[in-house]
């Protein structure tokens, strides 16, 4: 295996992790702006640009992630309401 | 056990097969014959004054139902001629036919803006006097008193029209198409609606060949469905409304109000219970994880936020007891829910962007072929057109319409007109062709961000709220492209007769819409939908256009940064978690349609959902069902149009006899 990747193998495997914690960090965030600062534009307008990165974050992970899996898994069936 | 997580992109493929019911393979054929063409000018036209007649009756147009009739007619006379209709011409058909019944209602405003001007809403708010004439003649002309179009007093307020119209079909023809290609094409989205249509015209066509298969013993049962209801629904009214004052209503239309019955325990929330069961047949097809989410997000919000929390801290602070719907739905409106809606549409775009920009970024090492999520190849002879060519109408198109609203309203600053023509445009039509793509439906009109930058531009002439503004929105128009696909059509054939058929309904529809309101005035007892809703949109309106006179008004004050952000944060915070906690996405669409909204509103498509989830896919299997349920859809609209149609003529034909007293 190549060195990037090995790299690109380890960015994948924590990049999850990563955007998780920040979405996680933005709602806590913006429910603290609600609850404990009335709910000013400005810190909810912050809490905001912490969850769009965690959302960016979470939706290159899933195309790297696409890129990486098998293609046996393209188009697969198992979600939603079944 | 850990949750698997399953990417976006497997779950919008996964749905987009399941609605792609033949599995994606399809060759392309033109539609377009002449025989389509007169068939659908000729059935069209006839329709069309019905569908303007549905529009103020029932608040339904009827103008997706009423080409179905169109496309039965002429496959019986297919069948009689021993020939063959393919179902590429019969979708042509019914686009064209659509076009033609549509044709119009694309006059409306003039006969809203005769009956406004002279409202005494527009004479209290002292802006009856002001509506410029190029949107309307004067209130005490003799083509608004005599209730008619044909006269020159219209010249040049149908003239501006004209010119607009031109321009709009050049922008939107081609930001439809791009729009289709980033949601259909690159992102796989799965139109969900989109097969209702395609199945009905593939049912049909099969009719005429020698061997009749299961879809049209489906869609005759719909028909039958749709005759059923269609009758009681629409036909009763109609019927009876002929001969009384006041006609028969046997469900109420469009909806029981409960507003007042819940607010002993829910004050603030509403309750209206809608009576349109046709809407079942929506929830038979719509992704059932979206209905459900949406009604009880609904529920959660009138009967938990809305009086428990919002009310209780004093955010909602308008309401009264005693309030109908509609007065309970303005005050939150006005308090609270406007404001967080347009958070919430911000964010829709953004999580579509989200969803979007990583896979343009890989598209130039992907390696994958058309069909397929994160592709932008386009499948052979399709009729596609080049991407940078319909950019480039669609600039030519924009810029004209600037242009033509600039010459109308010299003293508004260009810069803001330039900012809702290539900033809020795009993005407003982006999130509706997602919405459109997951839902099959509009879930957010953006209907507050022109007044806002009418009040930031502080130009205090009223004639701004009456201009065309390019505000515009296309995503819509991007499932009949799907349709289109799904069908075997070729884009250019489709495009070719949208542009023949075009000059021929402009004159057309003038003609219709002048004669339907010579009949009976506008809003009146003849026409209860428009009577119950036109004195409040009135007064909506009139708030509106004055906003800025006073500095004080109640839509400048309605409209808070700190609510505002609370939707587009709040919106975001349940995306993420959702992904964070690996549920489906699907759940994002229907907690964002729900909250605000009114759960009556939604209870049958809710039943619809329901019934089709627990008994028919148990009864058929998912697969049969999902290749029944649009198909049966198509025919209950079949026969919801058709009795429309019919009652409709009953009550054109009465009205336009005479009585003599001798």
């Amino acid at each position: 295996m190549e060195w990037n990747d090995v790299q690109r193998t380890i960015i994948v495997e924590k990049m999850e992790k990563v955007a998780s914690t920040i979405i996680i960090i933005g709602t806590f965030l913006w429910l603290f702006s609600v609850i404990a600062l009335e709910g000013r534009w400005q810190w909810q307008m912050f809490s905001a640009l912490v969850l769009t990165i965690g959302i960016f974050t979470a939706h290159f992970w899933e195309e790297l992630r696409d890129t990486d899996s098998t293609e046996g898994t393209e188009g697969s069936e198992g979600s939603g309401d079944e | 056990m850990a949750r698997e997580r399953v990417t976006q992109a497997d779950e919008w493929q996964a749905w987009a097969q399941r609605y792609d019911i033949e599995g994606g393979i399809r060759t392309f054929e033109s539609g377009l014959t002449v025989k389509v063409f007169i068939g659908a000018l000729f059935v069209g036209l006839l329709m069309m004054p019905g569908s303007i007649y549905l529009s103020y009756v029932s608040g339904e147009s009827g103008a997706g139902a009423a080409p179905w009739v169109a496309v039965i007619l002429f496959t019986e006379l297919a069948r009689r001629s021993f020939t063959t209709a393919r179902r590429q011409e019969l979708y042509m058909l019914l686009g064209l036919t659509g076009a033609a019944v549509g044709s119009g209602m694309q006059y409306r405003s003039f006969i809203w803006y005769a009956y406004f001007i002279n409202t005494p809403q527009a004479a209290s708010y002292e802006i009856a006097d002001k509506i410029p004439a190029w949107i309307v003649p004067a209130g005490d002309s003799v083509g608004v008193l005599t209730r008619t179009l044909l006269h020159p007093d219209w010249m040049l307020p149908i003239a501006i029209y004209l010119a607009g119209k031109l321009l709009g079909t050049l922008r939107s023809v081609s930001a439809q198409y791009i729009l289709f290609r980033l949601t259909a094409d690159l992102e796989r989205l799965p139109y969900p609606m989109a097969p209702i249509t395609a199945q009905g015209a593939t049912a049909l066509a099969e009719t005429t060949g020698k061997e009749e298969t299961w879809r049209w013993r489906v869609f005759s049962i719909g028909s039958m469905a749709g005759l059923i209801w269609g009758f009681l629904y629409i036909g009763v009214p109609s019927l009876t409304g002929v001969m009384m004052s006041q006609p028969i209503q046997i469900l109420k239309i469009p909806w029981i109000d409960f507003t007042q019955s819940i607010e002993g325990f829910a004050p603030t929330g509403v309750f209206a219970f809608r009576t349109d069961f046709g809407q079942m047949l929506f929830g038979f097809v719509l992704p059932f994880p979206i209905v459900m989410t949406e009604f009880l997000t609904a529920m959660a919000s009138q009967f938990i936020l809305n009086p428990q929390i919002l009310y209780r801290f004093e955010i909602l602070h308008q309401w009264k007891p005693g309030l109908d719907v509609r007065a309970v739905g303005l005050f939150n409106g006005l308090d609270f829910w406007m404001s967080y809606g347009m958070g919430k549409s911000f964010s829709l775009a953004l999580v579509g962007m989200a969803a979007s920009i990583p896979m343009l970024f890989k598209l130039r090492k992907s390696k994958k072929t058309a069909g397929e999520r994160g592709s932008i190849a386009t499948p052979p002879n399709r009729g596609d057109f080049p991407i940078w060519l319909m950019g480039l109408l669609w600039f030519v198109g924009m810029g004209g319409f600037v242009w033509l609203i600039h010459w109308m309203v010299p003293n508004f600053p260009l810069s803001f007109l330039l900012g809702f023509a290539f900033l809020y445009t795009p993005l407003n039509s982006y999130i509706t062709a997602r919405t459109f793509g997951v839902l099959g439906r509009d879930l957010f009109d953006i209907p507050y961000l022109h007044e806002i930058t009418f009040v930031l531009s502080r130009y205090e002439e009223i004639d701004i709220w009456f201009a065309p503004l390019p505000d515009e929105d296309y995503g819509r128009g991007t499932q009949s492209w799907r349709v289109l696909e799904l069908t075997g059509t070729t884009f250019t054939s489709n495009l070719a007769g949208t542009l023949l058929i075009m000059p021929i309904l402009i004159v057309s529809g003038i003609v219709v819409m002048h004669f339907i309101w010579k009949i009976a005035p506008i809003p009146s007892a003849q026409y209860p939908f428009a009577q119950m809703m036109w004195p409040i949109n009135a007064t909506n309106e009139c708030l509106w256009k004055t906003s800025l006179r006073d500095g004080n008004s109640q839509m400048l004050q309605a409209i808070r940064g700190d609510y505002v952000s609370a939707g587009f944060t709040s919106s975001l915070a349940i995306y993420g978690m959702l992904w964070v906690f690996k549920l489906p996405s699907m759940w994002f669409y229907g907690i964002i349609g729900g909250i605000g909204a009114d759960p009556g509103s939604m209870i049958a498509r809710l039943l619809g959902a329901i019934i089709g989830r627990f008994y028919m896919i148990k009864r058929f299997g998912m697969k049969r069902w999902y290749m029944f349920n649009p198909v049966l859809a198509a025919g209950f609209a079949c026969g919801v149009g058709l009795i429309g149609m019919g009652t409709v003529a009953i009550a054109l034909v009465s009205k336009a006899v005479i009585v003599k007293p001798f």
